[in-house]
């Protein structure tokens, strides 16, 4: 595959890319930047096998798969950076970062990112454990408290 | 009623999608012969969208937007290049960059 052939499959996963990184970074700049973070540690690691990849791009459903996949490497790049920036952030930085979300952002980074790739963008559990790179029973661990959390900070007395 | 209760443990999982295929038409089985369970469902649906509505979808403005994408286009440009084989590689690549422009 021709770089500029690439570049066309991913350029329309940018705002996807950008609203997930937000998640882990709530902060225009940073989210932007850990976007062109995951992307340069993606393509540094599988440049081979971006290039030598055949693909025929006439084809709509071809295309549409083969999107899918880049984008499920590029957030697996973005959890693992991501994650560890968010840490980095500290507590208090994320908790004032959107006042609107305080409840989603007291979340731990992980749980906010297995939150997203389930409740926006529609990933299976077994997509997740690969994305997140985390066995099946955490990552229904973090749905499942992240569900409670959300739901308790709402003081709604309902239990998942 | 034991038996229900197994199944309103299941809600969630079925909603998020973390039971597995077997799992899944075993509870849909159970759906289909229980009507009156559908209401249970749907008040654990309706907590599944408040959860939605508390997660975040940023918008990113549209000139952020562009200079993202200009940023992620010289991330490959630059690293997916091959070493020029000569000069008509160096003009291939030239040409390809300007193209896509």
């Amino acid at each position: 595959m021709k770089r500029t052939e690439f570049f066309q499959l991913v350029q329309p996963l940018t705002e996807k890319l950008y609203s997930m990184a937000f998640a882990l970074v709530p902060d225009d700049l940073q989210a932007e930047q850990l976007v062109i973070d995951s992307m340069n540690a993606f393509l540094l690691k599988e440049k081979k096998s971006v290039l030598i990849k055949m693909v025929d791009l006439e084809s709509k459903k071809n295309v549409q798969l083969l999107r899918r996949t880049y984008y499920k490497s590029l957030l697996r790049y973005m959890c693992d950076i991501g994650v560890r920036r968010s840490n980095q952030m500290g507590e208090a930085s994320l908790a004032v970062a959107v006042e609107e979300f305080q409840p989603f952002f007291a979340l731990d980074a992980k749980v906010r990112f297995v939150m997203k790739l389930r409740f926006e963008n529609q990933f299976t559990v077994e997509e997740i454990e690969e994305i997140a790179q985390l066995p099946k029973y955490e990552v229904i661990e973090k749905l499942h408290n992240g569900r409670f959390l959300l739901l308790n900070d709402l003081n709604s007395g309902v239990h998942p | 009623m034991m038996e229900q209760n197994l199944y309103t443990k299941k809600i969630i999982p079925y909603l998020d999608g973390s039971l597995s295929a077997p799992e899944k038409a075993e509870f849909e089985a159970y759906v289909h012969t229980h009507p009156e369970f559908e209401s249970q469902i749907r008040t654990k649906e309706e907590e599944l969208s408040l959860v939605r509505s508390m997660i975040p979808t940023p918008i990113i403005a549209r000139d952020a937007l562009d200079s993202l994408e200009n940023e992620l286009r010289e991330s490959v440009l630059n690293l997916l290049r091959e070493e020029p084989r000569n000069f008509w590689g160096r003009v291939k690549d030239g040409w390809e960059e300007w193209l896509s422009r």
